[in-house]
């Protein structure tokens, strides 16, 4: 409320020590249309860490409210939202209690009808899980940013992107950044998409944790005197729980544990909802993001298919591949959820090897593409190499695998 | 408010659906000055008005949910008024009422409630939306445990309600951390090790502006006390009330005694008794000084 | 931002740890200038080699540490000293060329 004025808000930026004429930085900037914010704005090149991506895309993501719980590698990133606090450009701000705290506060934040941003990493998400798998169903865009590490005993925190296989299969919209770029662009994407009426669901940026987060890289972003439009409470798949509505019974939350099967219906409907509102997000994440994928040399017949940092290690193999002749094809998959099937079968249906590199030990996204291509696509497709619990993936590794696929498989 | 934002045509008077209209011509919600001092639905004339709860599906004789009544009756703005549960019996009765209720996750209504809050204020910066906690003993006390203190002490602006019936009644008569001691119950088969939490030494070491304790064996000092508390909870801090409400079921009261129970258990251990700041004290003074406002109770 | 005169390639860190390398190359000399991640981001710096390309047309090279410029890796912490030194080593490359091509050919 620091950063509100009104008769009714109980604490003001002044109470918090903002000279009476204080104006918030969101104040003096302009809302634009988000499509003239993705591919129309000019752009300055900076070379910024993934962090300072995160805080630029923040500054113009017209945020209401970020709630911060301190986990590395994520804490920098929102130690930067609460500078941005500071500054005027988020209204609220305040560090939780813990992740399960933090994750139903932002779900109260987003229940209220306003827009509401928080970040975790690894630990922190598993731990907030049981909070985070319920926001699809109550139908409450929140915007999380989610900087991967490593999850399993023994605890490290390293990059380890296993913690997005658990979000899956929760009905939450999951991009993956692959550079610091994606971490400032994916957001703002992600924001707009989560709060279309026909979608009205969580998103999630995940990004590979102190690779992007904790190292420098270009990043073009668009000038700061320009935010997106503020979320619409009245937009909106259910109405927000704000009392504005008739009195009657709007318990949208309510049980539906009796064991009948009136509440077997309702819950796995209301579950099919959810799930079919994933894919009408993808004609958004297409317009903003230009795609959900990125093809690289489409004719080839060897193709990596990667997300997050390892396509950055491929996209280097694949130019050292072409140096030496050989034409290699990439595959960059921007959105895991909605998963973008037909577009990669599209892309890969003259294949004949897919090699599918990894940052975590259990291969998921290996077996996403094969439960989705499979019966479809002739290509072999082989799972690796995998590097888990801070091991690095040199470019030589995925071309030493390559050079082992096409010996193995003619 | 709300009947601003949706009001239905004069045309369709006719054909509105009774329990709406009776809740906006003879229910609590209409029946209110603008800052909620001035009650004119009155508890003595309780089965007369439209109630915001009416139906529910809780145990015949269950005292919590004459609290509950109660507790909606005491709301000084029910049509700008949002309730968080949490898994336990009160939902099975909140649920049920005509002001918008979050079921949340087990044990989550502290922390979605500061969000909520925060969040309404955000949106309504010239309107007051009040956010009232009504939670069981268990869902605050023991899985609630961090979110509530948390609030407590960050001064969270709502109000926490906890429905201590002394066991978790919805999954079938566990003990609690609100249960006496020495109480067999399950998961207690020889008797709860350890005392009865003292919720309410933590509020105040917690400073929590308005702290009261009572059981619902008077029924307008249930309903001042709620309001009174939601009125702290707008303009000072958080409060907190704790009230008896037992579980007939699980203690094996018969329906008939539930009421003699209440009396007898706040005559040995459960009086009223309300805790409040220097601030709090000052602003219900500001509030209450008026000439209509204690006109009810 | 570093400079973008002389510059050849801008990649990921080739060795999987994360970052930025950007390759600057004047005629077969160059410098590989690496900025990787640090979990204090106060200690992000960029590490620089001085590198000799082994073909006309790829960007293979190895690292040199036989020219006046640098014997060992070199450390810069801000991009301003590494910009100016950049803008010299650029300059005694093209003298360096001019050098080796007076050189008489081994044969």
């Amino acid at each position: 409320m620091a950063n509100v004025k009104g008769s009714s808000v109980c604490r003001t930026a002044v109470d918090e020590g903002k000279p009476a004429d204080w104006v918030p930085g969101g104040e003096k900037q302009t809302v634009v249309d988000p499509m003239e914010m993705f591919h129309k704005l000019p752009r300055e090149k900076l070379f910024i860490t993934g962090s300072e991506a995160a805080r630029e895309s923040m500054r113009r993501a017209n945020i209401d409210i970020a709630i911060a719980y301190p986990i590395t590698p994520q804490s920098e990133s929102m130690q930067q939202a609460g500078y941005l606090y500071d500054e005027g450009y988020i209204k609220e701000y305040y560090r939780g209690e813990e992740e399960i705290g933090t994750f139903s506060a932002i779900s109260g934040a987003s229940r209220a009808g306003v827009r509401a941003l928080t970040a975790t990493s690894g630990p922190g998400l598993m731990r907030g899980m049981e909070a985070i798998s319920s926001w699809p169903g109550a139908r409450t865009p929140i915007i999380m940013l989610n900087m991967c590490r490593v999850i399993n005993t023994p605890l490290a925190i390293q990059p380890d992107n296993i913690e997005m296989s658990f979000l899956l299969n929760t009905g939450i919209l999951l991009l993956h950044a692959e550079n610091q770029q994606d971490f400032y662009d994916y957001p703002l994407a992600a924001i707009m998409a989560s709060e279309q009426v026909d979608v009205t669901l969580p998103a999630v940026v995940s990004v590979d944790g102190f690779f992007c987060t904790h190292a420098r890289g270009p990043v073009e972003v668009t000038p700061e005197e320009f935010k997106l439009p503020p979320r619409d409470g009245w937009r909106s798949a259910v109405p927000a729980m704000d009392n504005e509505n008739p009195p009657a019974r709007i318990s949208r939350d309510a049980p539906i544990q009796k064991s009948n099967f009136i509440s077997y219906h309702m819950h796995a409907s209301w579950q099919q909802e959810v799930f079919a509102a994933v894919e009408r997000s993808a004609k958004y994440f297409d317009k903003y993001l230009g795609g959900l994928i990125e093809v690289v040399n489409p004719d080839a017949e060897d193709f990596i298919i990667a997300s997050g940092c390892a396509v950055s290690q491929a996209r280097e193999a694949v130019r050292q591949e072409g140096e030496q002749g050989r034409t290699v094809g990439l595959v960059k998959v921007k959105s895991i959820r909605p998963f973008p099937t037909e577009q990669i079968f599209e892309a890969v249906k003259g294949a004949k090897r897919i090699l599918v590199p990894e940052f975590n030990q259990a291969g998921w996204l290996h077996k996403e593409l094969c439960a989705v291509l499979y019966g479809r696509c002739k290509a072999v497709i082989k799972d690796g190499p995998r590097v888990f619990g801070g091991m690095t993936m040199p470019t030589e590794m995925i071309m030493e695998w390559l050079a082992e696929f096409r010996k193995e498989v003619k | 408010m709300s009947l601003e934002t949706l009001r239905p045509s004069p045309a369709f008077a006719s054909v509105l659906p009774i329990e709406y209209v009776d809740l906006v011509e003879h229910g609590p919600y209409t029946n209110r000055s603008g800052d909620g001092s001035k009650q004119t639905v009155k508890v003595t004339d309780m089965g007369k008005f439209k109630e915001v709860i009416e139906e529910h599906p809780m145990c015949a004789g269950c005292a919590m949910t004459l609290f509950i009544r109660l507790a909606y009756i005491g709301m000084p703005n029910p049509e700008h008024t949002i309730v968080v549960g949490t898994a336990g019996c009160g939902r099975l009765a909140i649920s049920q009422a005509s002001v918008p209720f979050i079921y949340g996750n087990y044990g989550d209504t502290n922390a979605v409630a500061s969000g909520l809050k925060r969040g309404l204020e955000i949106r309504f910066p010239n309107q007051k939306k009040d956010v009232v906690v009504m939670a069981g003993d268990g869902g605050l006390i023991d899985i609630g445990f961090q979110g509530l203190m948390h609030s407590w002490f960050r001064k969270e602006k709502f109000t926490t309600i906890m429905l201590d019936n002394e066991v978790y009644g919805n999954t079938g008569g566990q003990e609690s951390g609100m249960t006496n001691h020495g109480k067999v119950l399950k998961m207690a088969p020889r008797g709860k090790f350890g005392d009865k939490i003292d919720a309410l030494g933590l509020a105040k070491v917690a400073g929590v502006d308005y702290i009261a304790r009572l059981a619902p064996t008077n029924p307008a000092r249930v309903a001042r006390t709620v309001r009174r508390a939601i009125m702290v909870a707008r303009e000072v801090g958080h409060s907190y009330i704790q009230a008896y409400t037992s579980c007939n079921i699980e203690y094996s009261i018969p329906t008939p005694d539930v009421m003699k129970d209440a009396f007898e258990i706040e005559k040995e251990r459960y009086g009223f008794e309300e805790i409040v700041s220097p601030e709090a004290k000052a602003y219900l003074d500001e509030v209450e000084k008026k000439p209509k406002t204690k006109k009810t109770d | 931002m570093l400079i973008q005169d002389n510059l050849l390639l801008t990649r990921s860190n080739p060795s999987g740890q994360g970052g930025t390398q950007f390759l600057y190359r004047v005629k077969d000399y160059g410098l590989a200038a690496l900025t990787g991640p640090q979990e204090e981001i106060s200690m992000i710096h960029w590490e620089v080699e001085v590198i000799k390309f082994t073909t006309p047309e790829t960007a293979g090279f190895e690292v040199c540490h036989s020219t006046e410029l640098a014997d060992k890796t070199l450390k810069f912490y801000t991009d301003k000293s590494l910009n100016e030194f950049l803008q010299k080593a650029f300059q005694y490359f093209e003298e360096l060329d001019l050098l080796e091509k007076m050189l008489p050919q081994e044969s």
